[in-house]
């Protein structure tokens, strides 16, 4: 029994860096398809719809942040906690990163017909950021209580 | 449900299709379309073959008869299995179906009772035959609109009706879909739509610079050409 719950703790430990890394590759990958797409649209404004491309990159910035918080002498005391903090982040983190690169590709979807409106275009994706790191910040106020 | 983010790039390498209708030059003819539809997945594109030649007026033959349209439309249903494309496609019948009834009643026709239509209306068309709107106003508010220019013979201001409400309903139902095969095949929809709306204003034109042209030859019977008088 005690194995499995060491087991636990350590995929907690690992979970927000892995969900981080699928995230960010998924997310990456919806937006880059639409800057790819609307690069053969459009005339100029590249490197706008590259830089936007790499939004949801930040995901498994903040798994690795976490995972490092996490990362301890897993007992069976505090595998349980490890693996909660660490699984629902993660999921959480993943969730932001895929939506946000569908975000940002609406965004320069829209963009490459409306320069204009790049900056406004980009703030569902900044707002799914903002949840991200509610994710990531409250994982580490919490992980501060285990021991 | 199609993959939500099958045709990304596809969508994105696009233009607007808001853009179709207010450029002066198409932003995008049809031989570029069809290079760019080529991405699509060979099941993708034969629904979307199926969709077009269901909905193409150009694909159908000038003497085909109800019965074999109505046959068409049927067959087409049964080969699109996504529920919006579905959806689109007997609101465009639907659409049909009253405008070949207002026709047949603006010829003096009586209530049809064989095969004219498609849809859940073309049996409550027959049975309110004798109300101006078929009881319709509510689900088809343009249909009043449609019935006074048919009354006036303006079947140019019909057609671009027709076209406005067909345009509107793909774009309520582009709303809900971004990146997907949904995306993609109303995005061909309205293009076939700019594209009939283009084909109808160069036919406005066309007649404008015939009235115009008349007149001015009207005008100029005396005008005495290199000597010679007309």
């Amino acid at each position: 029994m005690n194995e499995l719950v060491l087991t636990l703790g350590w995929l907690g430990i690992y979970a927000p860096m892995a969900l981080g890394a699928a995230a960010s590759a998924i997310g990456c990958s919806i937006a880059g398809m639409a800057s790819i797409g609307a690069m053969t649209e459009t005339d100029g404004g590249y490197g706008r719809f590259v830089g936007v491309s790499a939004f949801p990159s930040t995901m498994v910035i903040y798994g690795i942040v976490i995972m490092f918080t996490l990362n301890r002498d897993v007992t069976p005391e505090n595998a349980g906690g490890l693996f909660g903090i660490g699984i629902l982040s993660g999921i959480a983190l993943m969730y932001c990163g895929i939506w946000q690169g569908r975000a940002c590709a609406a965004a320069i979807n829209a963009t490459k017909e409306k320069p204009e409106i790049f900056g406004l275009a980009l703030a569902p994706a900044a707002i799914i950021e903002g949840f991200g790191v509610f994710a990531f910040v409250f994982a580490l106020v919490i992980s501060a209580g285990i021991s | 449900m199609s993959d939500p983010d099958a045709y990304i790039s596809l969508i994105s390498s696009l233009p607007g299709s808001e853009r179709l209708f207010v450029a002066k030059q198409p932003p995008l003819s049809r031989l570029r379309l069809d290079r760019r539809l080529t991405a699509l997945k060979p099941e993708d594109a034969r629904v979307l073959k199926v969709l077009e030649h269901a909905l193409n007026w150009s694909d159908y033959d000038m003497d085909v008869t109800d019965a074999q349209a109505i046959q068409r439309c049927k067959e087409a249903l049964r080969d699109i299995p996504q529920p919006t494309l579905r959806k689109l496609f007997l609101e465009r019948m639907d659409l049909r179906t009253v405008v070949a009834a207002l026709r047949l009643r603006n010829q003096g026709g009586s209530p049809p009772v064989g095969a004219y239509g498609v849809g859940r209306w073309s049996r409550h068309i027959p049975a309110n035959w004798s109300d101006p709107s078929f009881r319709l106003e509510t689900p088809m508010p343009w249909i009043k609109e449609a019935r006074q220019l048919l009354d006036a013979e303006d079947p140019l201001g019909l057609e671009r009706l027709l076209l406005s409400v067909s345009h509107n309903q793909l774009k309520r139902h582009a709303a809900r879909h971004l990146f997907d095969f949904e995306a993609v095949a109303i995005y061909v929809l309205i293009w076939n739509i700019f594209d009939r709306w283009a084909q109808s204003n160069a036919q406005d034109a066309a007649k404008r610079f015939e009235k115009l042209a008349k007149q001015a030859m009207a005008g100029a019977a005396d005008i005495d050409f290199e000597g010679v008088s007309a």
